[in-house]
Order: structure tokens, then sequence, then C-alpha cells
């Protein structure tokens, strides 16, 4: 389906933004996932459809260690194994509901997610710490062009003009949108990170400036 | 305290909540906004002659801004909701307070457009939402780097009640909230505040409750 | 996709009570129409192209159709009742298929979750048996038997009960609600849902009451049914997909959704399926 992508790894969310306890909506080119953390902290990507009625489970709870869909209650393993349907509290579902699962890793603060089985494990970028992730609606030709720098095949961009201190990590979206981690090489202030994210929001601005005028394709 | 309320509107729900969390008993007066433009009916002008809800009636007190009204709650029953006489924390109240009405009008408007077919360039105003939205994302990550989870401060004040609504239910008017980490954790650390209340639109969390002990084949 | 089959059904277009003149512009699946009074303050229904459709006005609203419609709006009996206080809930728009609406309002199972502590609460979730058919003779979808705990199952019950459900759909867009009324255990409250399909993934819904309750107010009885519908309108705008999918596959369905089921079935023996999905794609 995705034969560039397969096994490849995208990076779809950063560790803070996910606490225990929550479920969040994130994407990979094979679609859209529900991205959640158990209670106990470990982190666990599905489909984002409950096989029931279709409900985004990004919409759902997360109690103990398994995803719940906000519609019926029907709860998820982070295996993917249906656990309970609670208009029949005393069914055990059967084997084959279940949620088509992907493999997720957590490093230097970043969420990684994979399609199919990684043969590596994701990118570590050394040094850096990760600050806020924002979405642009601009392709990454035109945030490259106003970054003045191109991505590492990792994603990674260094932007020529910045204070020499943030880094995007970029992770291509639908529509010509692009998802952008902040991230800062080594720990800095608060008013430095405070310089950083306005810095990384004028970069948007100027990206998405230029996908609007045409000049980045 | 007399409220001239409509269960639908994001605004009415904001004194709502505030009454809820400080512990307000307001008394409610229904007002069929939709289908029946009771707003906009001789008894309520009479009221308030700009035809908006919620009506805040208190003695011969009458209010007509939300904003406006979470101040009197919150200054009658819990002024630590208010801002403290620190001028940065002042400012950011009264900061965040103007911008809420900026929420309505975007926000507000989209989804009363997509909703119960308002008239209004659905582009423009879901456009000036998400401009509102950026702007409240990029406000809350800096209060983070600061170590505050709201919106003037580490407490919730007058200003986080007075956004909440309008933001969470931005998608009733097509506006998506999925790119907004710093927003969710936000509206979540809202909706997880003691004696917190719902309106149509915002889910329980019902993560916050345990699962409950299902007792098989009862009736 | 194939409109023929529900082109000739009857569709909710307006309320009566707020007719004019001036006319209201609004859509029938795919087609926009206007709907207004005409001189003699009866309901005018104009299609695309000026042409007249045809109208008929009951339970408050009127109804139109881009066919011709080979037999009467179906009946409510309860309608011409005395004593039953009539209630124009009013409009509602959802970016759903019609057939995604109707569908939800058929469900119990999912009120613990999405109307809690109104219409359903946890640990009282489990769906018991009930019966469902298809009438051969008038051609409807009945479920009835359905019973579930409720701690507020309506603006006159004081505290919880087990409420007893008994729903019809006696059109590709329309349903019926009989259930418990708390102050006359004799009868049943009348809850509709009409929807007027727009298009395939976009529908006008326009609820409706015929309901025991002489206590209170019309306000809180419409505030009471539109709280309950914009809580399910946040679960239906993020259905995947938008279609409600007629193949069996896409979906898994379990005892509590025989309703469901039969709904499904009956549209597609009918080839209702404007607002449908066939193939899984």
């Amino acid at each position: 389906m995705h034969p560039d992508t397969t096994g490849s790894w995208t990076p779809v969310a950063l560790s803070a933004d996910l606490p225990a306890g929550t479920v969040i909506p994130a994407r990979i080119p094979a679609g859209s996932i529900a991205l959640w953390r158990s209670e106990s902290g470990r982190p666990a990507a599905s489909a984002n459809r409950c096989p029931h009625r279709g409900m985004s489970l990004s919409h759902g709870f997360v109690r103990g260690e398994a995803l719940s869909c906000i519609y019926h209650g029907w709860s998820y393993a982070q295996a993917g194994n249906c656990l309970r349907i609670p208009a029949h509290p005393g069914l055990t579902p059967p084997q084959a509901i279940r949620v088509k699962t992907y493999p997720v890793e957590e490093t230097g603060g970043v969420i990684w997610v994979a399609m199919g089985e990684p043969s590596a494990n994701p990118p570590k970028f050394e040094g850096f710490v990760a600050l806020r992730s924002l979405m642009a609606e601009a392709g990454i030709a035109a945030i490259e062009a106003a970054a003045g720098a191109k991505a590492s095949p990792a994603g990674l961009v260094e932007p020529a003009e910045s204070t020499g201190t943030i880094c995007l990590l970029l992770s291509a979206q639908e529509d010509r949108q692009t998802l952008l981690h902040v991230l800062l090489k080594g720990e800095a202030g608060t008013a430095a990170r405070i310089a950083a994210s306005r810095a990384a929001e004028s970069l948007r601005r100027k990206a998405e400036d230029l996908q609007k005028k045409g000049i980045a394709q | 305290m007399k409220l001239y309320d409509y269960i639908l509107s994001p605004s009415c729900y904001k004194v709502r909540l505030m009454a809820a969390l400080t512990g307000v008993k307001l008394e409610l007066r229904p007002v069929d906004f939709h289908p029946g433009a009771e707003h906009r009916g001789p008894e309520l002008l009479a009221l308030n002659p700009a035809g908006s809800i919620p009506i805040l009636e208190d003695g011969d007190l009458l209010l007509t801004e939300s904003s406006a009204i979470l101040v009197y709650l919150a200054a009658h029953a819990a002024p630590e909701w208010l801002a403290s006489n620190k001028p940065e924390e002042a400012a950011r109240v009264q900061q965040w307070l103007s911008f809420s009405g900026r929420l309505t009008a975007s926000l507000g408007c989209a989804r009363l457009h997509e909703m119960l077919l308002r008239p209004g360039d659905i582009g423009a105003l879901q456009a000036q939402g998400i401009a509102a939205l950026r702007e409240l994302e990029a406000g809350l990550v800096e209060q983070a780097e600061r170590g505050m989870r709201f919106l003037a401060a580490d407490r919730p004040t007058v200003a986080d009640i007075a956004c909440f609504p309008y933001v969470a239910l931005a998608p009733d008017g097509g506006v998506s909230l999925d790119p907004y980490p710093a927003i969710r954790l936000w509206s979540r650390a809202v909706r997880a505040l003691d004696a917190f209340i719902e309106m149509p639109g915002i889910h329980r969390l019902h993560e916050l409750k345990p699962e409950p002990h299902i007792e098989l084949g009862k009736a | 996709m194939t409109m023929q089959a529900m082109i000739d059904e009857w569709y909710p277009v307006g309320l009566f009570s707020q007719l004019d003149a001036a006319g209201r512009g609004t859509a029938l699946m795919g087609e926009p129409i206007v709907v207004a009074s005409d001189a003699d303050g009866n309901a005018k229904v104009t299609g695309g192209n000026g042409r007249v459709l045809p109208v008929c006005v009951r339970y408050g609203h009127v109804w139109s159709s881009l066919g011709a419609p080979k037999k009467a709006l179906f009946s409510i009996p309860e309608a011409d009742q005395t004593g039953r206080r009539f209630v124009d809930v009013g409009v509602v728009r959802v970016r759903c298929s019609p057939l995604r609406a109707v569908e939800n309002f058929l469900d119990v199972a999912h009120f613990p979750f999405v109307h809690t502590d109104i219409l359903g609460a946890e640990p009282h979730t489990e769906v018991q048996n009930y019966k469902v058919e298809i009438r051969e003779d008038v051609d409807e979808v009945w479920a009835t038997q359905v019973k579930f705990y409720q701690p507020l199952a309506a603006k006159s019950a004081s505290g919880g009960i087990t409420t007893e459900y008994m729903y019809r759909v006696p059109a590709p867009t329309c349903s019926v609600l009989y259930k418990t009324c708390p102050p006359r255990p004799s009868e049943w409250d009348v809850i509709t849902l009409f929807v007027q399909p727009l298009a395939e993934d976009l529908c006008d819904v326009w609820p409706w009451m015929a309901l025991f309750d002489d206590t209170t107010s019309l306000t809180d009885l419409i505030h009471f049914q539109q709280t309950i519908f914009l809580q399910d309108r946040s679960i239906l705008e993020n259905q995947i997909p938008r279609l409600l999918p007629l193949d069996p596959g896409l979906e898994i369905p379990t005892r509590a959704d025989l309703t469901s089921v039969a709904y499904r079935r009956w549209l597609k023996r009918h080839n209702y399926t404007y607002g449908a999905q066939l193939v899984a794609q």
C-alpha cells in the first residue's frame, strides 16, 4: 500500500503531550490513528476506528491498561483485542473483534509509530530536547524554503537563520499539511524556550506565506 | 441570582460552569432561543436590548456580558478565581477575557451556522477561529514553560472559564481541535476540576471514574 | 448510490409554524428547494428548476418529495390523541448520513456513555434481549420490549427508572419512539426523529414529540430533547465512513444491535441506499 513507508517510523507527537491515561488523534501514512498511554505509562497506537460502529477511538477514554470507545464503551487492550462489550457484561468478546495496532517507540521525548514491522529503531537525535509540536498549512518544500535548509533523510531541518537553537522534525500530513516538532539543541532556560517557540511560529508564518504564494510546490 | 439560560449556548454555559465550580446556586430561567427566538421577543429585549443571552439578574443588578457575569460570580463566592494583585496576572486575566470575545465571534458563529443554520460566511468564520486557536495554543505553550497550567496562573481563573466553552465546542462549527496539543492538555485540566459540569457536545471524562463492577445478569 | 427507490418518499423540509412568504432555501437529496407559504398560508415547496413539488403538512412539519409519493405519509395515531402536548424541537444540522442519524436513534447501548446520568449510567450498561421484526403488513421495522435503566428518563421523571421503549421505522429517514410515560403508566410518550437528507453525508434533523406532561414548560421539554440530540451529534460527525455501510464485514453488530441489523436489512431490501455504502472501500 505504501511501499516507501512500510516499516519506517513516523514522529507522531511529543511524549509530554501524551500524559498517562489519555488518548489523542495522530496520523501516519496508513491513516488516522488513536495514540494512547495507559495508566502505567505504556504508549500504544491503533487504527482510529472502533470496528463496532466506526466511531473514532481518539474520542474515547483510557482506564487502566485499556482504551474504550466513547460511543458504546467497547474497550481494547494494547495488543488490539477487544476486552469488554458493556452491553453484554457476561460475554467474553470473540478474538476476531480487534483493532489494528502499530509498533510505538519513544526516544528523546518524541513518540514514533511504525507501519508494518520496522527493521531498525527510530532515529535518535542526540543532544536535542523537545519543545512543542505545531501544524503548518504548508508542504515540506515550503518549510524548507522558509527555513533555508533541506530536511535530512530522517526529516530533520536545521534553519539557517535561526538563533542556532531550534531544529524542526517534519512529518507530512494530508492535504499539504506538515506537523512540525520543534527540538532545541541542549537544555535552555524559560526565556530561551519561549523565544524558540515564537521563532517556530514565525517560521510557520513564513512557510505558509510561501505556500500560499505558490513559490514552493 | 437568576440566569436567563439556553442549554446549547456556550456563553450561558460559562455562567452555569462558573456557578458550579464556585458553589453558587442559580435560578435558571430557560429561554427558547431555538426554534422560538425568545431572546428577540419583547420580554427579553426589555432586559437586554442587544437581544443576547446570558442575562443575569440579581436584585436590581442586570448583567448581559458573560465575562462580567463570571467576574461577579467569582467576586461574590470565590475570589481566588479572580486575578491576584500581581500586575502580570491581572493583565493576563484581562487579556484572555477580551480575547474570549473573539472566540465567540469566530468559533461561536461558525457553530451557529453549522448547527442551527444561522447566516454567516462560514469560510471566514472558521479561518478566524483557527487563528484564535493558534494564539491560544501559543499562549498555553508559553504558560506551560512558565510552569503554569492555566491561562493566567497556575490555578484556574475566570479567564479559563471565559475561553473554555467555545474552544471545546469548536468541532461543532467544523473546526478541528486535533492540531493543538497544549489546548488539549488545558481542556483536560479544566474538565478534571472538581465540580466541573458538562454541556451537550462536551462528553463526560469517563476515565475519571474507575471501571464499574458489573453485576452479571442483574435485571 | 441510487436515489431512485428513495426519491418517491416524503421528507421533512421545515416547521409549519415558521413558514413565511419569502421562503427558506434548503435542499433535498442534493437539489436546492424553497419552502414558503403561498397567499392563502398554505405550504409551497419549489424545486431547483422552479417546478412545484408535492406537499403535505403533518406533525408540525412541512413534508415534500422530489418524486411522486405512492402513498400518504405514515400515520402516527397518537398525533390525534387529546391531552398530548406537541413539541416542535427545531432543526439541527449534522454532517453525517441521514441513515446514520436514524440508526443512532434506534440504539440504546450508547446511553451510559453518551447521555451519561440522563438516559443511562454505568454500571447499568447491559442491553437485555428484545424483540425485532419487519412487519410485512405495514412494511415497517419494529423493535419492542426494549428495556433500559435510566437515571433521568424524561423531564417528567423524578429519579431512576427502568424505561421501556418501542421503536418503529416507517420510512427510510424517519423513526418513531414510544417510551414509558412517567406520569401516565398506561400510555406511551412519542418522540420522533424526522431526518431531511440534504446530501448523502449531510442532513437536517427535525425531532418532534407528542407527550403527556402537564407540568413541564414547553421550553424545558425542547431543551431536554435538544440536549439529548446534541450529545449524539458529536458522535455522528465522527463515524467512519460517513455513509452507512450496508454490507456486513465493515462493522460488527452484537445482540444489542438487532434493531440496527433489521433496519439495514430493510433498507437493503428496498434499495433505500441514498446515504449508504454498499461495498466496503
